[in-house]
C-alpha cells in the first residue's frame, strides 16, 4: 500500500517542511502520495508534482479547506487515509493541529515528532524534551505519522513528475471557522525565546560596532545579547546581558563574537543547541564549549558573514 | 457554564532525566512527580474563568493510580471544585486517554474543555486532539487567549510564524501553550480546603471503555552526547556547517 | 546567583524516619494532618520560595533599603514578594484557628520556614519577627488586644517587631531605659531601641511594634521591665491604620550581610510621646519574651541550616561545572572529581543533614509538649525543649559558619568575588551566631539554666535516649563501627556532664570557661544520634526496597562520613573541657 504524506502550504506556495516529511515516507515505503487540501492552490499542486519520489499528488481544492481548520481537513484525509499504510505530515503547527483528529477517526494511534525511521512500522522520537529518545513500533494498520523536519533531509523539490489527480469530497463540519491571523513581523525577537542570539564581548570595542551584530541579526530574525564584560564596558544596556547574572537562554544557535567565555557567561548560554565562537585568541575558553569554533577577527569575519547569509 | 481541565502527573520539570541501565524506560522510581505544566496553565485558564463569573463549576479529570490524587488535589487547591480520577495502573496511550474523558464528557456535559497541549514527559501533542474527533468537537489548540462570546469560544492559538484566532463552537476543547496565562501558585489555606473538595473514583470498566494497545515501546535511550566542537577555517566553512551539518541555518 | 532547590527528599525522610510526622499529628488530634499534605504544603512553598523568594536574594544583597522622608523604602521587588506570600497564607501556617490561622504542627511550619529561610534570609527575617510577635501578643496580651492586632498580624497584612536591645542593654537587658509612663487608656513610650529588624518598610499598610519599656515606679533590675504594643499607626474606631504614631527610624546600620534587612535604629516618643498598649501584666516583660525564647532561637537555629543549605547546593553546582583538571588526553574535568572538593562537599552535606534532623526533633518536642496528654508527658518534653533549645541555636549557627566557609572554598577565587554569590552566603550567616543570644549567651543557658539548675537531669535523660540508638547501631554489623564511635562520644558526653557538675560550685570560672565546647560537644553528639538513626532507617527502608536507593544509599555515606569525621570533635571538646578555667583565666588584663 501506498504511503499518503500531506502538504504544509499556504495556498500559494509549498512550505519545505513538506520535503523532509517526504524522505521520512521513503523510508517506509516506496509509493508516495502528497495531498494538497487548501483553497485555490493550484500552484501548490503544480509545485508538488515536481518532488522527487511522488508519484501522484491529491489536490483537494475547495472553500473548506481555505486554512486547513482541523475540524474539515481531518476528515478528508481520515477518508482518504484508510486506503493507505502510512499517513504521514510534518510536525509543523498545522500537522499537530489535525494529524491526532486523523489518527483517533481511524482508531489509530499518532507516532508524534519522529526523528528516524527503524522499519516500516518501528520509529524513534525524542520524549522528555530530548532527554530520551524512545524507539516505538506501531501495532496499528494504519500508522499516523508527524515527523521533525530537522532529523531528515529536505527530498530534491524537482525531478518529479507526479500525476496530479482531484479529489472532490467536500467536508466542513460547520462547528469551527478562521476569524483572523497575525503573522510576526520583522522586530527582533526576545533573547530568551530567540531560536538564533547573537552576541557580542569586549571584543567589539564599543557600543556602534554591535551594529555588526545587529545586521546578522535582522538577517537571521535573531536576538542580540552581549557578555558581561561589554555591558560593564558601557557598549551595551544591561537587559542584553547573557549570563549567570544575565539572561539565561538555550537558542538553536548561539554566535558568540569576541566573548571570551568567562564561567558566569557560559552558565548563561551553554545549553544553546549549536554555540558558534568567533574570536581571535585560538586559546579563549569559549571555544571549548563551541560546535564551531573560528579563530579570526571579528570585524573582518563579522562582515564576511553577514554577506554570505 | 461547566468547565472540565485535565490533569496528568508528570515527572517534575526540574529532574534530570536518567535513562534504565536496561533501556526499557526512563527511571520513574522514586522521582518527584508534579503536574504537568501545560495541565497546570488549564487549571489557571479555568479558574480565571470561573473568578470572571463565566464558568459555574470546574472539574477536574485525571488518569491513573492512585497516586495521581495528588495532582487532583493540587488542581483542587488552585481552585477547581472537584475531582474525577479514572482508575488506571499506569499512563495509558493518548487514545485510550481520549476515548476515557469522551466518556467522562458524554456524562458530565461541560461546554468546554481546557487541556494541556501536551505533557512534558511524552510530548505527544495528541490526547485533545483525539478527544475533538471522538467527540466531533471543534479544537483550539496551542491557546495564548481564549475568550468566550455568544455561545462561541474565541481562540489565538501560537502557530508557525504567527497567532491565528479561530472562533468555535461551544462545547469546544481548548489545549493551552505557555503564554496563555501565569499560572497562581497555591494557597495554604486553599491546600488545606481543597482535602475536603470531593473525588470521585471511576474504572474503565464502568465507562464502557476497553483499553487497547496501539503501540509498544521497544526500547528507550540516551541522546547523543554533544561532540566536541571542531574548528573552522573559514566563514565559508562556517556558513556550509551550519547549513548542512547542522541544519541550523 | 544560584538557584534554590528544596531539599524536600531530605525534609520528607527526617519527618517520617525520624520525627515520625503521621503519629505526632494522630496523638495532637489534628485530623487529616499528615505526611502527604505535609509533602503537598512543602511542595508549594518551595515553588515560592525558589520561583519569588530566591531570585531576590542576591538583589537584597546589592540594593540595600533607603531610609527617606517617608521612613525605610525596602529593597526594589521586595514587596510584591511579599505581598505574594501574604496572598498565599503562608504566613497563617501555625498560628491558631482563632485568629484565621491553619493550626498546624511547628515541626511542620519549621520545615517550612527552612525553605524561606534559604531563598531569602534577609527577606524571611520579616514573617520571622511576625511569628515571634504574634506569639507574645497571644500568649500574653488582653482579649481586646488579641482581636485588636492578631487577625492582619497572623494573615501578614501587618507584620510585627522585637524592639528589645538598646544602645545599652544587649545581652544584658536588665539595663533596658526606655520609658513607659500612664496616660489614660494607654501608655506614652519614649526612648531608643537598636538593631530593630525590620523596624519600618513601606510593603504593609501598618506595623506591629512589640517593645520592652519601665514603668515610672518599676523596681529596678529584671524584674522592672513591661512589655508594650505600639503600633506605626494608630487605629481608628474600625481597627484601621489611620494616625500616624510618634514611632519612626532614624537610621539604619551598615552591616556585614543581610543587607536585604533594613536593621533600624527606632525612636519612641521624639514629639509627643509614643502610644502603647500594656501586654499582660505590668514588669512582667521579661519573663514574657523567655517563655517565647525556645521557639526563636530555635528559629535562628534553623536559619544556620538554612543558610548551609543554600551555600551547599550552590557549592554542588560550581563543583560540576567547573573545569579544572587535566587528563593525559588534554580533555578537562570537573573540580567535584578532586578527594579534596569532595571532602568539603560531603563536609557540607553530613553537617546539614544532622542540622535538619536536630532542627526537626526539637521543633517537635514544642508540638510534643503542647498537645501532650498528661502533665508528667508535658513536663518531660517541655524539659527536652529547653535543653535542645540552646544547642540547635548555638551549635547549628556555628556548624554554619563552617559550612558556608567552606561553600566560598569550593569556589577558590571565584568565591571570593562577589557575583559569584557565594560570599553572600558565608557574610550573611555571620550575624547567626551573634543575635537572639550569642553563642556564649547559648553556651551558658546550656550549662547553667539547663544543666546545672537540674542537677545534670535533664542531660542524663537525653544521654540515655542516645544510649538506645547506640545499642541499635552496635547490634548491626553494618554499622557497630558507628555504634562504637558514637559510644565513644557518648561517654565523653557523660565524663564531661560529671566534670561540670563536679567543678562548677569550686570554680567560679568553671562553667563559663567550658560552656562553649560543652555546648559544641552536644551539638556533635546529637548530630551522630540523629546520623546514626537516619542510617539505620535509611537501611531498612532499603531492605523493605521502599524509597528511593540513590537517596538511601546517600545518607548511608553521609551518616559514615558524619561518625568518622566530625563526631572525633567530641575528644578535643573533652580535652578542653578537661582543662578547665586555668589558662583561660591565667592572664591579667593588661597582658591582653
Amino acid at each position: 500500500m501506498a504511503i499518503l504524506v500531506i502538504a504544509e502550504h499556504d495556498n500559494s506556495t509549498l512550505k519545505g517542511a513538506t520535503l523532509n516529511a517526504v524522505t521520512a515516507a521513503t523510508r517506509m515505503g516506496d509509493d508516495l502520495h502528497l495531498l494538497v487540501a487548501g483553497a485555490d492552490c493550484g500552484a501548490v499542486a503544480e509545485a508538488a508534482a515536481k518532488v522527487a519520489c511522488v508519484s501522484k499528488v491529491l489536490v483537494a481544492d475547495n472553500a473548506a479547506y481555505e486554512y486547513q481548520l482541523a475540524e474539515n481537513i481531518s476528515r478528508l484525509i481520515a477518508e482518504l487515509g484508510k486506503n493507505y499504510s502510512h499517513v504521514v505530515s510534518p510536525a509543523t503547527t498545522n500537522g499537530k493541529n489535525f494529524m491526532p483528529r486523523v489518527a483517533a477517526l481511524l482508531d489509530v494511534a499518532q507516532l508524534s515528532d519522529i526523528t528516524a525511521v527503524d522499519a516500516a512500522d518501528t520509529f524513534q522520537r525524542p520524549i522528555y524534551a530530548g532527554n530520551a529518545i524512545a524507539t516505538v513500533q506501531s501495532l496499528d494498520a494504519i500508522k499516523v505519522i508527524t515527523v521533525r523536519g530537522t532529523a531528515f533531509d529536505a527530498a530534491a523539490a524537482e525531478g518529479g513528475s507526479a500525476a496530479v489527480e482531484v479529489v472532490g469530497s467536500v467536508h466542513d463540519a460547520e462547528i469551527s471557522s478562521f476569524v483572523g491571523e497575525e503573522m510576526a513581523v520583522s522586530d527582533r525577537p526576545e533573547l530568551t525565546a530567540a531560536k538564533v542570539v547573537i552576541s557580542g564581548g569586549r571584543g567589539m570595542g564599543n557600543g556602534e560596532n554591535f551594529e555588526l551584530l545587529e545586521r546578522i541579526a535582522d538577517k537571521l530574525g535573531a536576538a542580540v545579547g552581549a557578555s558581561r564584560a561589554a555591558v560593564d564596558a558601557g557598549f551595551v544596556p544591561n537587559d542584553m546581558q547573557v549570563g549567570q547574572t544575565g539572561k539565561i537562554v538555550a537558542p538553536e544557535l548561539y554566535i558568540a563574537v569576541g566573548i571570551s567565555g568567562a564561567i558566569q557567561h557560559l552558565a548563561g548560554m551553554k545549553d544553546s543547541k549549536i554555540i558558534v565562537a568567533i574570536n581571535k585568541d585560538e586559546e579563549a575558553p569559549i571555544f571549548s564549549v563551541a560546535d564551531y569554533g573560528l579563530v579570526a577577527d571579528l570585524f573582518d569575519a563579522v562582515p564576511e558573514l553577514e554577506s554570505k547569509l | 457554564m461547566k468547565v472540565l481541565v485535565t490533569v496528568k502527573r508528570v515527572i517534575d520539570y526540574n529532574v534530570k532525566v536518567r535513562v534504565k541501565s536496561d533501556n526499557t524506560d526512563v527511571d520513574l522510581a522514586n522521582v518527584k512527580m508534579a503536574l504537568n505544566p501545560f495541565c497546570e496553565i488549564a487549571v489557571e485558564e479555568a479558574v480565571r474563568l470561573k473568578e470572571a463569573g463565566t464558568a459555574t463549576e470546574v472539574v477536574v479529570v485525571s488518569i491513573g493510580p492512585k497516586a495521581c490524587e495528588e495532582q487532583i488535589r493540587t488542581a483542587l487547591a488552585l481552585g477547581v471544585d472537584r475531582g474525577i480520577r479514572i482508575e488506571t495502573e499506569d499512563s495509558p496511550e493518548s487514545l485510550n486517554v481520549a476515548k476515557l474523558l469522551a466518556k467522562v464528557i458524554e456524562e458530565e456535559k461541560p461546554e468546554l474543555i481546557i487541556m494541556g497541549k501536551q505533557a512534558i514527559d511524552t510530548d505527544n501533542n495528541q490526547t485533545g486532539q483525539m478527544l475533538g474527533a471522538l467527540l466531533d468537537m471543534p479544537q483550539g489548540t496551542f491557546a495564548s487567549e481564549v475568550q468566550i462570546d455568544d455561545g462561541k469560544v474565541n481562540v489565538t492559538r501560537e502557530v508557525d510564524g504567527g497567532l491565528q484566532t479561530v472562533a468555535l463552537n461551544l462545547p469546544a476543547i481548548v489545549t493551552t501553550d505557555l503564554r496563555l496565562n501565569e499560572p497562581r501558585y497555591a494557597s495554604l489555606p486553599n491546600i488545606m480546603k481543597a482535602k475536603r473538595k470531593p473525588l470521585d473514583v471511576k474504572n474503565p470498566t464502568d465507562l464502557g471503555v476497553e483499553l487497547k494497545a496501539h503501540t509498544q515501546l521497544l526500547k528507550v535511550t540516551p541522546p547523543e552526547e554533544r561532540q566536541a566542537g571542531i574548528k573552522v577555517g573559514s566563514i565559508d566553512e562556517l556558513v556550509d556547517k551550519l547549513k548542512n551539518e547542522a541544519k541550523v541555518l | 546567583m544560584s538557584e534554590y532547590k528544596h531539599p524536600y527528599r531530605d525534609a520528607e525522610f527526617i519527618l517520617n524516619e525520624l520525627v515520625d510526622f503521621d503519629a505526632l499529628c494522630a496523638d495532637a488530634g489534628m485530623e487529616d494532618i499528615n505526611a502527604e499534605l505535609a509533602s503537598v504544603i512543602l511542595t508549594e512553598a518551595g515553588k515560592l520560595g525558589s520561583d519569588v523568594l530566591a531570585p531576590l536574594n542576591e538583589v537584597g544583597d546589592t540594593q540595600h533599603p533607603q531610609l527617606g522622608e517617608s521612613g525605610v523604602q525596602q529593597t526594589a521587588g521586595f514587596a510584591e514578594a511579599y505581598q505574594q506570600f501574604v496572598e498565599g497564607g503562608w504566613n497563617s501556617l501555625t498560628p491558631s484557628e482563632e485568629y484565621g490561622g491553619q493550626n498546624l504542627p511547628n515541626v511542620l511550619g519549621t520545615a517550612v520556614n527552612e525553605i524561606w529561610q534559604s531563598s531569602n534570609l534577609a527577606f524571611a527575617l520579616c514573617p520571622l519577627l511576625t511569628q515571634g510577635a504574634i506569639e507574645s501578643i497571644a500568649h500574653h496580651g488582653s482579649d481586646e488586644l488579641k482581636q485588636t492586632f492578631l487577625p492582619k498580624m497572623v494573615t501578614g497584612e501587618w507584620t510585627g517587631t522585637m524592639n528589645l536591645t538598646e544602645p545599652d542593654a544587649g545581652s544584658d537587658l536588665a539595663a533596658v531605659k526606655t520609658k513607659a509612663v500612664p496616660n489614660g487608656d494607654h501608655y506614652l513610650i519614649s526612648g531608643q531601641k537598636i538593631f530593630i529588624t525590620w523596624g519600618d518598610h513601606q510593603m504593609t499598610d501598618n506595623v506591629v511594634h512589640l517593645v520592652l519599656a519601665r514603668l515610672p515606679d518599676a523596681p529596678p533590675g529584671v524584674k522592672g521591665i513591661s512589655l508594650f504594643v505600639v503600633p506605626k499607626f494608630l487605629l481608628d474606631e474600625n481597627g484601621n491604620p489611620s494616625a500616624r504614631n510618634d514611632a519612626h527610624c532614624v537610621s539604619l546600620e551598615h552591616k556585614l550581610g543581610i543587607h536585604g534587612s533594613p536593621t533600624c535604629v527606632m525612636s519612641f516618643g521624639d514629639n509627643e510621646g509614643a502610644v502603647g498598649y500594656l501586654v499582660g501584666e505590668a514588669n512582667k516583660g521579661l519573663a514574657y519574651m523567655f517563655t517565647m525564647m525556645n521557639h526563636a532561637r530555635q528559629g535562628v537555629g534553623l536559619q544556620g541550616l538554612a543558610i548551609a543549605e543554600r551555600s551547599y547546593q550552590q557549592a554542588v553546582e560550581y563543583a560540576k561545572e567547573r573545569l579544572q583538571g587535566t587528563k593525559r588526553d588534554g580533555s578537562r574535568f570537573a573540580i567535584i572529581k578532586f578527594p579534596d572538593v569532595r571532602r568539603m562537599l560531603t563536609q557540607m552535606k553530613a553537617s546539614i543533614e544532622a542540622m535538619r534532623g536536630l532542627a526537626l526533633i526539637a521543633a517537635a518536642e514544642i508540638d510534643r509538649n503542647q498537645y501532650a496528654k498528661d502533665d508528667s508527658s508535658a513536663q518531660q518534653h517541655n524539659a527536652r525543649v529547653e535543653l535542645l533549645t540552646p544547642i540547635v541555636k548555638g551549635w547549628l549557627t556555628e556548624l554554619a559558619q563552617e559550612v558556608t566557609y567552606l561553600g566560598t572554598q569550593v569556589h577558590g577565587g571565584m568565591g571570593f568575588i562577589e557575583e559569584t554569590g557565594s560570599a553572600q552566603h558565608y557574610r550573611d550567616a555571620r550575624i547567626l551566631t551573634i543575635y537572639e543570644g550569642t553563642t556564649g549567651i547559648q553556651a551558658l543557658d546550656l550549662v547553667g539554666r539547663k544543666t546545672l539548675m537540674n542537677d545534670g537531669a535533664h542531660l542524663a535523660e537525653l544521654i540515655a535516649e542516645i544510649e538506645v540508638t547506640v545499642s541499635e547501631l552496635e547490634a548491626s554489623d553494618q554499622f557497630a563501627s558507628q555504634g562504637k564511635a558514637l559510644r565513644e562520644a557518648l561517654e565523653e558526653g557523660k565524663t564531661a556532664r560529671e566534670w561540670l557538675l563536679r567543678n562548677a560550685p569550686e570554680d567560679a570560672a568553671a562553667a563559663g570557661s567550658i560552656s562553649v565546647n560543652f555546648m559544641m560537644m552536644f551539638g556533635y553528639i546529637c548530630g551522630g544520634w540523629v546520623m546514626g538513626q537516619s542510617a539505620l532507617k535509611a537501611q531498612a527502608l532499603l531492605d523493605a526496597g521502599n524509597g528511593d536507593p540513590e537517596f538511601l544509599t546517600a545518607k548511608l555515606a553521609t551518616a559514615q562520613f558524619f561518625s568518622e569525621h566530625l563526631l572525633p570533635r567530641v575528644k578535643a571538646n573533652l580535652a578542653s573541657i578537661q582543662a578547665g578555667s586555668a589558662s583561660i583565666m591565667a592572664l591579667n588584663e593588661d597582658q591582653f
